[in-house]
């Protein structure tokens, strides 16, 4: 079966680590221009997105990003998806940031010289031309986001993804990145523990123990997470090992 | 990252790193081929020379990089008094600091980023063993990369265990640098696929 | 792919990290320069053709200008100072530790350890103090009398290594590349 439709394509999906089920026979169709999904630690919302990425195979069932197998054709998926780790020091592949913002443009074909000319351009166009030759040990946290956010952009891909994307972050940063991410044209799905960095999503999908519980819009969905949260919150039982 | 090279720019640096190279292979060779205490004190003085170009700091970045030799001078210069071939410990000596010097006044007007583009030259052969100068640079980058970031990682390894304990961390943040590692490995290779792998 | 090549250099990184860290000293206070502990991490850990790798590229990165060997030392000077047997026999030492833990059927930290005395003192200092004996033109009995002066550090660390490994290995049992 060839699916040529747009977006993000789930079909009966399962994945197992170690023998434990993370994800169960999860089937989703994502074709909204903001996408949040939800879900607490260890609910398998990693693992969503680690499938999502085609940075693992799914054992059962089929993944489907724009019609490309996301693991198979990892070429044509440079162009189809672009993904915002949570922790820019594991994103972050090179020592300078020309180099590490031509990298992508290289690995989808351009020229070393023709790639560094549009990271200069773009940072140029930030007002950030002086950042070109720094090590990146030198950027502070919120500056190292926005580079990693910059490197997945001048990939141009269609959707983006964006993981935990304001965990940890002072206010004003995160009150940057956020207006980033609202100014975004492409469609953008933001894997989540927190309902707040959710607020004017199209769709949210709340995921548990491996399956979606709540899918709909935010309005709805949220308030449903957020109560059941403050719920769990209150019975103090987090004493449980899992598996 | 901090390197070798010298801040002071002589005209040696606007010489092109391969040249550098042969030339102080040529260099090294001939001087183990000599052991005529004169000649190899000349091969001395031409170095000291080639140094003095550099003008006074840079002469004294390079006596501070030969500093390691101390030890094994002296450990020479010791044994030769006491057998009394004064000669030969002359040409062990002069050798030695002459090689390392000449070696390191290359290492000094050679930009790093020069250096590697010449070891990615010369490893061109082992593409056939499917090291591609491709794979090659990316693993230079990516170990520069990732040596401050786990310097960083240690030390805050040995503050938390300041933290929670009245000694230093010593030999105990080993387990924990390692494992370190192995999960950045995991992680940087999932960041390297999400933009299109390493081939 | 991605994998070998980013743990090649990590643990590349590691040796030279390893090196710079200054406070790693004994019970008794007495420093060791963890650096060669880190080519033997790169055997047990990574086995032979990757461990080798790793050292291979911290070393390439050394001569290239890159003061990472302990003590700040790097460039080009190294490689033909009286130690460059010790910096030969590095990758070859990672490489015969990988081989050996990858066949042994030991437990993980006696195999770890046995592995890093044959591998990281055995047929390191035939390397070192060959280099010795050359680049100070004196015999190889003269040469390894100098070379016998880092022996109880290196046991040490041979120990060290192996105790790493099975923690390691305990803690995290599919992370031993070696042992796959």
């Amino acid at each position: 079966m060839t699916r040529t439709e747009t977006g993000v394509f789930l079909d009966a999906v399962s994945l197992s680590l170690g023998g434990r089920k993370i994800l169960d026979r999860i089937s989703l169709h994502l074709t909204e221009r903001r996408i949040g999904i939800l879900g607490r630690n260890g609910s398998g919302k990693t693992s969503l997105l680690r499938l999502i990425a085609g940075l693992v195979a799914p054992e059962t069932g089929t993944v489907r990003i724009d019609g490309i197998d996301p693991f198979a054709d990892r070429k044509a998926m440079l162009s189809a998806l672009g993904i915002l780790f949570q922790n820019p020091d594991h994103q972050i592949l090179f020592p300078t940031v020309e180099e590490e913002l031509a990298f992508g443009l290289i690995q989808q074909g351009q020229s070393p010289a023709q790639a560094l000319e549009t990271a200069l351009t773009a940072l140029r166009k930030d007002g950030r031309a002086h950042w070109a030759k720094a090590p990146v040990t030198t950027l502070s946290q919120g500056q190292r986001h926005y580079l990693c956010l910059l490197a997945v952009l001048l990939m141009e891909p269609r959707t983006v993804l964006l993981d935990e994307p304001l965990a940890g972050l002072d206010l004003p940063t995160q009150a940057r990145l956020a207006r980033r991410f609202a100014g975004l044209s492409q469609r953008v799905v933001t894997i989540t523990h927190d309902p707040a960095s959710l607020a004017g999503a199209d769709r949210v999908l709340w995921l548990e123990a491996g399956q979606i519980v709540a899918d709909g819009p935010a309005a709805t969905v949220i308030p449903a997470f957020t109560a059941e949260m403050d719920r769990i919150g209150e019975r103090d039982a987090d004493a449980d090992l899992a598996g | 990252m901090l390197t070798l090279t010298s801040p002071v720019e002589i005209w040696a640096h606007r010489w092109p790193a391969g040249r550098k190279l042969a030339l102080l292979a040529l260099a090294t060779t001939g001087l183990f081929l000599l052991s005529s205490p004169l000649l190899l004190c000349l091969a001395f003085l031409a170095t000291l020379g080639l140094i003095l170009t550099g003008g006074a700091a840079f002469l004294e970045t390079s006596l501070r990089l030969l500093r390691p030799l101390w030890p094994f001078l002296l450990i020479v210069a010791l044994w030769h008094l006491w057998t009394g071939d004064l000669a030969g410990g002359t040409v062990v000596m002069l050798r030695m600091v002459t090689a390392v010097a000449l070696a390191n006044f290359v290492t000094m007007t050679t930009r790093l980023s020069d250096m590697i583009l010449v070891f990615q030259w010369l490893a061109r052969p082992l593409q056939v063993f499917g090291l591609s100068s491709r794979r090659l640079a990316l693993a230079f980058a990516l170990v520069i990369r990732f040596i401050p970031v786990m310097l960083d990682r240690v030390g805050k390894i040995s503050e938390s265990w300041r933290a929670r304990s009245p000694g230093n961390a010593r030999w105990r943040v080993l387990v924990p640098a390692t494992l370190a590692a192995l999960d950045d490995a995991d992680r940087v290779a999932e960041a390297l696929r999400a933009r299109g792998g390493a081939d | 792919m991605e994998r070998n090549l980013t743990h090649i250099a990590l643990f590349a990184a590691l040796i030279a990290v390893l090196g710079l860290v200054p406070q790693i000293s004994l019970a008794s206070g007495v420093p060791i320069t963890a650096q060669s502990l880190g080519i033997m991490l790169c055997g047990t850990v990574l086995g032979a053709r990757r461990g080798a790798l790793a050292v291979l590229l911290f070393l390439a990165l050394v001569a290239a200008g890159l003061p990472l060997l302990s003590g700040g030392r790097g460039g080009l000077g190294v490689f033909a100072g009286p130690s460059v047997g010790y910096l030969i026999g590095f990758p070859v030492a990672a490489f015969v530790i990988g081989w050996l833990m990858e066949r042994t059927t030991l437990p993980v930290g006696t195999a770890a350890t046995a592995a890093s005395v044959i591998g990281g003192i055995g047929v390191l200092y035939v390397f070192g103090i060959s280099g010795l004996a050359v680049m100070l033109d004196k015999t190889v009995t003269e040469a390894a009398y100098l070379g016998m002066a880092y022996l109880p550090g290196d046991i040490l660390k041979a120990v060290l290594a192996g105790l790493v490994t099975q923690s390691l290995a305990r803690m995290r049992p599919a992370s031993l590349l070696s042992r796959g």
